[in-house]
């Protein structure tokens, strides 16, 4: 799953929201054992540099949802109006 | 100067720890401590991590005890994380958690002495010192020595809540951690450690003093209010009978408290926290509250103030509220 370049397509006014937003609901998802050790330390070394809101960082947030909590990810998509994530990332629409 | 210190009991996935120590760094809190039971994650492995992902904020175990780990693998341990983390690192020790140590059937034991001679040993391992240490519970031969330098001071800072224990802090401890959150036991446990300082020759000035408080901060009262009744449960089973005695609080409710927690009954111990014993062992309320609470704190003579679990009704939540609604009032921030 290509996000990395699905993520080029977030306009930039939109990208620090929206990491907030899929952030709260990475710190309070029950399934959030399921993300990959690697993807967990990616999302850290962005957020130690203040960058979850670049697209390298959006990237690595979003892989972790897809694990964590893709219901409630494609809900927050959905409120932004990113449409083409949304479907990405839920698997009986994609 | 005024500290500001924050502590996470690892019971989160490490990377949720990690996440909130980082946005700690970024709002200008000066301390990171992590909780040591064996029921959550290890203390130094947590430690590690964080280590590897900030880059200016001091850390340490807060607190960890001489019962479970010997001191010469504290010292080890908080020697190693300071190659992570050089100049950073604090070490915060004391007699432990009764109920926990209850757990594995391990009495606390002349806690005093037992503290004393755990930083001894740590300050000696760390110092590479020579020789070999003869004290009344804890012995090590000349060949304990570690294999490597430890380039930078570790302060160590004693947790105490009984009259002894504080006095010890004062007598020989870089830092205090004070575990109450009342004016009245703070300023009570600030003339003992300033007693144990004069009566051991030193400055009182030299101890950071810090009140380690169970902490909650949300938009309102209420919304504060509520996650605290867990830990304070904890607290009033640990807490000795004159400070139980103090706040008026029966010790036979707090034993009773005590039992439950041992058997896991959470429902009955955290049923039976009252209004009183919030007010007597925790800091909660808005901002503006915690700021007025806090002051008066300062005003008793702590140099430190740790913001301790469960920090709020929303973790991420309330360390931004703390970061943005109270530190600027004390503090110029980055």
């Amino acid at each position: 799953m290509e996000y990395k370049e699905l993520v080029k397509s977030i306009p930039r006014p939109m990208r620090e929201g929206l990491s907030e937003n899929l952030m709260d609901i990475l710190l309070e998802a029950k399934d959030g054992g399921n993300i990959p050790s690697s993807v967990a330390k990616m999302i850290l070394y962005y957020w130690q540099r203040d960058q979850l809101a670049s697209e390298s960082g959006l990237t690595s947030l979003l892989r972790a949802l897809v694990e964590a909590d893709p219901m409630k990810t494609a809900t927050v998509l959905d409120d932004f109006g990113l449409d083409e994530i949304k479907l990405a990332i839920s698997p009986a629409e994609g | 100067m005024k500290s500001f210190g924050i502590e996470f009991v690892p019971m989160e996935l490490f990377w949720r720890t990690t996440y909130y120590s980082i946005q700690a760094e970024h709002l200008g809190y000066d301390s990171i401590w992590i909780t040591d039971h064996f029921n959550n994650r290890n203390v130094y492995v947590s430690l590690a991590v964080i280590a590897n992902y900030t880059d200016r904020i001091k850390l340490g175990p807060g607190v960890t005890n001489p019962y479970l780990i010997h001191p010469t693998m504290t010292a080890q341990s908080v020697a190693s994380l300071n190659e992570l983390a050089p100049g950073r690192v604090i070490c915060g020790i004391g007699a432990g958690d009764r109920t926990t140590l209850e757990m594995v059937d391990t009495p606390m034991k002349a806690p005093l002495r037992t503290v004393r001679e755990a930083v001894e040993i740590i300050r000696r391992q760390i110092a590479r010192e020579k020789g070999s240490y003869e004290g009344k519970l804890f012995k090590t031969s000349a060949g304990a020595r570690f294999n490597f330098r430890v380039n930078d001071p570790i302060p160590i800072y004693i947790g105490a809540q009984g009259p002894k224990m504080l006095q010890l802090a004062g007598a020989i401890g870089d830092g205090a951690l004070i575990n109450a959150s009342h004016p009245d036991d703070i300023e009570r446990a600030v003339k003992l450690i300033v007693k144990g300082a004069e009566k051991a020759g030193r400055d009182p000035k030299e101890v950071d003093i810090a009140a380690y408080t169970s902490f909650s901060v949300a938009e309102n009262e209420k919304k504060a209010r509520k996650p605290v009744v867990p830990v304070v449960a904890y607290i009033v089973a640990g807490s000795p009978p004159f400070i139980l005695e103090k706040h008026g609080i029966p010790v036979e409710k707090a034993e009773k408290i005590r039992s439950d927690l041992a058997n896991r009954n959470w429902g009955e111990a955290f049923g039976a926290v009252d209004s009183n014993m919030i007010d007597s062992f925790a800091v909660c309320g808005s901002p503006d509250q915690c700021i007025e609470k806090i002051e008066t704190l300062f005003k008793m003579g702590i140099s430190h103030f740790v913001t301790g679990s469960p920090l709020g009704p929303n973790v991420r939540a309330s360390i931004k509220l703390f970061g943005v609604d109270v530190l600027p009032h004390f503090k110029e921030l980055p």
